[in-house]
């Protein structure tokens, strides 16, 4: 067999590992901070509670991401079994799930962190944070909790307004106080229960902090366009808990981190070295969150060429320089800071005459088909997976849809692969592959299509 | 002294089973059958068969009681009462002890929280096939073995696998790989067993696992999974003598209570007419 | 017009199985007729305008066939009915529709219609989730949008007194529907559960006046009559999220069971609290979708401010309702019932159950996936249920 000479699939960076290990490092602080009896958040990824909480001295861990580490270390399913066995119905999130059972066992062992907890485990909750902005699962999930903890739970309630209503600047306006207001009804809450005040100057730093490793994220996915695509998706992936997920990770570090991988992403651009160690033959992008339980099958995959060079999950935003100097509130700037209207985004991303069309076609239409699509070809993607999850709806029930527009407006396949995020069970690596085989001649296929339509890939 | 009769017919998806019991409970005669499609109307046959192995006329019984998937199809019964207190009484009936109770039959899976020999509480599979008996017929045909033969095959097993899915077309093909992989068969066998185990016992801990616990249904007569359960539930296992037979056997003993109630009250029991007809409708 | 027009339940039995049959003919007449989807967007406003609103419901007796290619198969099988049957044009004359973020899939349907369907008009209001002080002004916020919209279709104003005026006969309506559910409190109740869900469906078919009066028809007929529900050993509240067919109500009132109260979305929650006339309507509009109605999709908790959590002080401020309900309505049992795949719902299930034993009222949950087939396995649970509890 000439396998073992053969290099592995995935050509890895070598600057994530260090950002993969500030994750553990983040979880070991969580229970540090809990054993030293500092105040613990369980907290949702979402833009604007976890930098406030850090900047009030609370410590924050993210269920949703340790249940997707139990579930890459294969202890997602006893976790699973308890939740069940709790009366939770088995179709909710995998995450959830994962979470009530570890709760669940929490309180078997009398508060602590349970003996097989992976990864050093989450400490006990002095409050949940959960967040009305994504889905429905993580403003329900928390609550649910009730039943093991006495926290209490702050929904942090998101504005949400229809994408038409989104084009007026009012509507902009009405948002951004909306967003001021429930911050601070937040910060009251939090200094009444941590019976101390908000360190102001300090928000400015954790703030500050974020923003920066936003950039460098952008950035480095920038230089993911070129071909071959330098960074596969798995790295993205690896390195993303670290950037988002951070807790009260010091943001220097992450920073540190991302300009090393910058760096060398840069490097390999530059040599024209791809993130596989095979001839990049298709583009790919994943649609949809990671099947945490099998990310090997992505390697799989890699061994027939199949290059992920982007991704719609953990995506950046586009970094903006906005001048706050008239703001005094800073609260305010906080939000202003972040907070950007629908006609903002739109000039950022695209040209003016398509801005134009795209502002047409939602005001007559309520939506306009080429939204959603930009990442397919700025990184002229040849196929697009597209990961149905069995528990997640919200990251499920749009996906033919898009499938459609991709295939309508760019003319770029896509293939369905049914799974999970934590429930291995749920899917059949080997059918997924005997699909990815018969989906490369529909690419070729499509690959010719958009040549004779003059498109640019 | 006339002695009187009871029967309770159980008219499962797959099986059918009738037993007469007598005023003291003892079994005068049982019968198990496949419901089949082609058999389900004839649950008269089988109760026919019952009463010429006990040396009874219907007219003899005071009370005959359906139960089972197919309870409502008896036309000659007196009254139908779910699978789930019938198998409930029946198991309690010997195993006064039991506080949880697991059937495993052709088509679902039922957990039975009971105490004091009153069910309180249940938990049912739904349509899905997996961790059934179907799923393990489904698996002898793919390794061209015998039902009744995957139990022993089983406990040969040094290195069981691990079967990761739950649904019955990914796990045969599952098998289907490994076999390839030259595998042992013994050690398959045994990691499908688990996987059965592992469903079930997922399902029933919402009605908290405490002994005795009972296995019933035709399942049970597999001892590979019997031995997997009760791994997976960390607690001994009772199976009782004829594991089919607990849902057909309470149906009796609850009909006999209810006659004996109106007879001490002093009321007649309202009781069908004893005609033993086939069931002109399955719905 | 038809000259001859049934009335009371007989009526409300036209009216479940042939819905359109009233607004096809006002939509002849001139008048236009505005599908909306679950029960959050402000009927009142459509009223006021003179749009007839006409509730989109699925069909659990009709396989889904198109819907598939749009949404896949892990999704709330009630919505994915609605996809389907529209997708198959049997919504086709409706002016346009109007959705809420009821939850996640509602929300993508909202999307999937309008690309699909090319609806003359759409609208989504995304509501917020909690009962924040910034949620209840987002509300009103998104009401103003909505206000505003639907000005632009109709072409007219659409002033205080209008929606004055129609906040006061959908109270009237909410206030029949409760005199309806009186009749339900004896024993047995003179309406059965699935006759509600057909008069229900009825009122949500036709206009607010017309329903009205159907509902006063209704109400007097089912008074005097004498063929209505036979007394049951057990009567039971029903929770849970949506059930628009009457299949599930006869399937549990088959069995030894009057369903006497539910707390379902075709049933009373959209009904059982006022709308208050504030100085600007919109208020109390806001205040009523966001607040009063308690639906899963929303999170509650007795003061957000509040530091202190106590978990069955929490469940009971939740869900004590259901336990007026079940002492005003003589209920001895609660079904809990769900469509598969409803997060909004499910994640209250465990909650509920705590609540409901913590009172010592059993309960039993059912989840089904919208079939017709999935009822048969159904039935031994609810008949399970009733024999433990009877
Ligand atoms: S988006 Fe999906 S995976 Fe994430 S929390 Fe919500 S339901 Fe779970
Ligand atoms: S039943 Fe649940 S999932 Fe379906 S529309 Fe209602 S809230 Fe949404």
């Amino acid at each position: 067999m000439t396998q073992e000479t053969k290099p592995r699939a995935l050509n890895r960076l070598k600057s994530m590992y260090a950002l993969r290990a500030e994750v553990d490092r983040m979880y070991e602080g969580g229970v540090e901070a809990s054993e030293e009896g500092k105040p613990v958040a369980w907290v949702m990824l979402e833009g604007w509670s976890n930098a406030i909480l850090n900047a009030m001295g609370v410590k924050t861990v993210f269920p949703e991401n340790y249940s997707s580490l139990c579930a890459a270390q294969g202890m997602a399913e006893p976790f699973m079994e308890r939740s069940e066995a709790e009366g939770w119905p088995s179709h909710l999130c995998g995450y959830a799930r994962a979470s009530v059972g570890y709760s669940a066992r929490m309180v078997d062992v009398g508060g602590k962190i349970p003996p097989e907890a992976p990864g050093g485990g989450m400490p006990k909750p002095t409050l949940l944070v959960a967040s009305g902005e994504t889905c429905d699962a993580r403003f329900k999930w928390f609550q649910s909790l009730g039943r093991f903890f006495d926290a209490p739970v702050w929904t942090l309630e998101s504005p949400s307004p229809g994408i038409r209503e989104r084009l007026s600047s009012e509507t902009y306006e009405r948002n951004v106080q909306f967003l001021i207001k429930e911050l601070k009804a937040f910060v009251a809450f939090l200094e009444n229960l941590l019976g101390k005040k908000m360190d102001w100057d300090m928000l400015e730093f954790t703030g500050g902090g974020t923003n920066e490793i936003n950039r460098l994220r952008w950035e480095i996915n920038e230089l993911r366009k070129s071909r071959p695509g330098p960074m596969h998706t798995r790295d993205f992936w690896s390195v993303m808990t670290a950037a988002l997920f951070r807790g009260a990770a010091d943001p220097e570090v992450i920073i540190e981190g991302h300009q090393k991988m910058y760096d060398e992403v840069t490097e390999r651009v530059e040599k024209g070295i791809a993130g596989i160690n095979r001839p990049e033959k298709y583009r790919m992008s994943f649609e949809g969150l990671p099947p945490w339980h099998t990310l090997g099958f992505l390697d799989q995959l890699a061994e027939r060429g199949w290059n992920f060079v982007i991704e719609s999950a953990y995506r950046p935003m586009r970094p903006r320089t906005v001048d706050l100097s008239m703001y005094d509130d800073p609260m305010e700037r906080y939000v202003r800071r972040r907070y950007r209207s629908l006609e903002e985004s739109l000039q950022e991303d695209y040209e003016p005459d398509e801005v134009e069309a795209i502002k047409n076609e939602i005001i007559r239409d309520g939506t306009s088909s080429r939204l959603g699509l930009k990442h397919i070809s700025d990184y002229q993607v040849d196929g697009v997976v597209l990961h149905v999850l069995l528990t997640c709806r919200a990251t499920s029930a749009g996906l033919n849809l898009l499938q459609r527009k991709i295939l309508d407006v760019l003319k770029v396949p896509s293939l369905v692969i049914e799974g999970d995020i934590i429930d291995a069970s749920a899917f059949n690596a080997a059918e997924a592959l005997r699909k990815a085989e018969a989906f490369e001649e529909t690419m070729d296929h499509y690959r010719k299509v958009r040549k004779e339509l003059g498109m640019p890939w | 002294m006339v002695r009187i009769y009871f029967a309770g017919i159980d008219l499962g998806s797959t099986m059918t089973k009738v037993v007469i019991l007598d005023e003291d409970e003892q079994v005068c005669a049982y019968v198990v059958n496949h419901t089949g499609a082609e058999h389900r109307r004839l649950a008269n046959k089988v109760m026919e068969e019952a009463l010429i192995q006990a040396g009874l006329c219907i007219e003899d019984m005071s009370f005959i009681m359906a139960t089972g998937y197919g309870r409502i199809n008896v036309p000659f019964a007196d009254k139908q009462i779910t699978e789930l207190t019938c198998h409930a009484r029946g198991i309690a009936s010997f195993f006064p002890n039991v506080k949880l109770a697991i059937d495993i039959g052709g088509q679902d899976v039922k957990g039975l929280k009971i105490r004091n020999g009153k069910l309180l509480d249940f938990v049912m599979s739904d349509k899905c096939a997996a961790g059934t008996g179907r799923f393990l017929e489904v698996t002898a045909e793919t390794l061209g073995l015998k039902l009744e033969d995957l139990g022993r095959i089983s406990l040969g097993s040094t290195q069981k696998i691990s079967v990761s899915s739950t649904c019955t077309v990914f796990a045969q093909q599952e098998v289907v790989n490994h076999l390839s992989n030259d595998v042992p068969l013994e050690d398959v066998v045994a990691g499908l067993h688990d996987a059965i185990a592992s469903r079930v016992a997922r399902m029933v801990r919402r009605l908290k696992v405490e002994p005795d616990v009972v296995f019933t249904g035709g399942v049970a007569k597999n001892i590979g999974v019997v031995k997997a359960l009760a791994e997976s539930l960390g607690c001994p296992i009772l199976v009782p003598e004829e594991p089919l037979l607990s849902g057909a056997i309470g149906a009796a003993i609850i009909g006999k209570e209810l006659t004996f109630k109106a007879l001490a009250n002093g009321e007649t029991i309202q009781t069908g007419e004893r005609r033993l007809e086939e069931a002109t409708f399955f719905k | 017009m038809t000259s001859e027009v049934s009335k009371g339940l007989t009526r409300s039995i036209e009216l479940y199985q042939d819905r359109s049959s009233r607004v096809k003919e006002l939509r002849a007449e001139g008048k236009k007729v505005m599908g909306y989807l679950c029960i959050y967007p402000v009927l009142e406003m459509m009223t006021a305008l003179d749009i007839v609103p006409y509730r989109i419901f699925g069909d659990l007796h009709e396989p889904v066939t198109e819907a598939d290619s749009y949404m896949p198969a892990v999704n709330c099988p009630f919505l994915r009915s609605c996809l389907d049957i529209g997708l198959k044009g049997k919504y086709d004359f409706l002016d346009g529709i109007v959705t809420s973020h009821i939850c996640d899939v509602g929300s993508t349907l909202s999307s999937i219609w309008i690309y699909a369907l090319k609806p003359p008009f759409s609208h989504h209001i995304d509501m917020p989730h909690t009962l924040h002080e910034t949620a209840l002004a987002q509300e009103k916020g998104l009401l103003e949008d909505y206000k505003k919209a639907l000005e632009g279709l109709s072409g007219k104003e659409m002033t205080s007194e209008a929606l004055e005026a129609a906040i006061r006969v959908h109270n009237e309506q909410r206030a029949l529907v409760r005199e309806l559910y009186e009749l339900k409190k004896l024993n047995p109740p003179l309406i059965s559960g699935a006759e509600t869900i057909q008069v229900i469906k009825a009122i949500e078919s036709i206009p607010v006046d017309e329903g009205n009066q159907l509902l006063r028809e209704v109400i007097s007929e089912v008074k005097e009559r004498s063929n209505g529900p036979q007394k049951k050993s057990s009567r039971l509240l029903v929770w849970g999220s949506i059930i628009d067919d009457t299949a599930m109500m006869e399937m549990i009132e088959g069995l030894d069971a009057n369903v006497v109260m539910d707390d379902t979305c075709v049933g009373s929650r959209p009904y059982f609290d006022d709308v208050e006339i504030t100085d600007d309507p919109l208020d109390g509009l806001a205040y009523h979708y966001l607040v009063d109605i308690k639906c899963s999709r929303t999170f509650r908790v007795n003061n957000y401010m509040d530091v202190h959590k106590d978990y069955m002080k929490d469940l009971e401020i939740r869900f004590s309702y259901l336990k007026d309900y079940a002492d005003e309505w003589k209920a001895d049992g609660v079904i809990m019932e769900s469509v598969r795949y409803c997060d909004t719902h499910g994640y209250d299930v465990p909650g509920i159950r705590d609540y409901l034993d913590s009172i010592g009222l059993p309960s039993v949950y059912l989840e089904h996936d919208y079939t017709e087939g999935a009822l048969a396995p159904l039935r031994t649970r609810v008949q399970g249920f009733l024999e433990i509890i009877g």
